[in-house]
């Protein structure tokens, strides 16, 4: 078990910490900041993953993730936000 | 087992043990802004002494440089998300009241 191969069990736990708090989350906004953390979990896991094969493409997956995931996690904030003013202006 | 990777192994090292900080920080605080604040900040500084040490690993070579790229483009947006999350839920209304503080 080298050492790459340890820490992606840890972000794997540690993103199931986080996934367990989504459920538990007392409101939208915790469940929203738990999506947060693990899209970076997730990222960190895929760079860990690329190093291991040495295979550089991965990190283009990683990119192209970081945005996209970030970018979803914005627009559900800011419906979020209009959907509350929404139901009692 | 070159100079490198042992320069590596040590980021890699204080990266996780920065992650597992923002889990204990996340699980500390019942407040969601609180809760905001420390684990996205917690959580870049771990991703980014992580990400350094696999920089590292791999010395001067095009895999770093892409890392080196994502790490900025991370260190841009993570912020950034935090902010919005935590201004629309104050916005929206979201007050939290603290619970009675455990002496």
């Amino acid at each position: 078990m080298d050492l790459l191969w340890i820490v992606l069990w840890i972000m794997l736990a540690c993103s199931f910490i986080y996934l367990w708090l989504i459920i538990r989350g007392p409101s939208i906004w915790d469940r929203l900041l738990g999506k947060n953390l693990i899209a970076t979990k997730i990222i960190v896991m895929i760079l860990i993953f690329a190093s291991i094969n040495d295979s550089a493409f991965l990190l283009d997956f990683a990119i192209i993730y970081t945005l996209s995931g970030f970018i979803g996690i914005i627009f559900i904030a800011l419906f979020l936000a209009e959907r509350k003013k929404r139901r009692n202006p | 087992m070159n100079v490198f990777e042992i320069i590596g192994n040590i980021f890699i090292i204080a990266g996780v043990i920065f992650t597992l900080f923002g889990v204990a920080g996340f699980f500390r605080f019942q407040n969601f802004y609180i809760r905001i604040l420390v684990s996205s900040k917690v959580d870049a500084v771990g991703m980014l002494t992580l990400v350094v040490g696999l920089a590292f690993r791999h010395g001067i070579s095009f895999f770093s440089g892409k890392l080196m790229l994502i790490i900025v483009v991370l260190l841009i947006l993570n912020p950034l998300v935090s902010h919005i999350v935590a201004r629309s839920a104050y916005l929206s209304g979201h007050e939290v009241n603290d619970p009675p503080e455990q002496s």
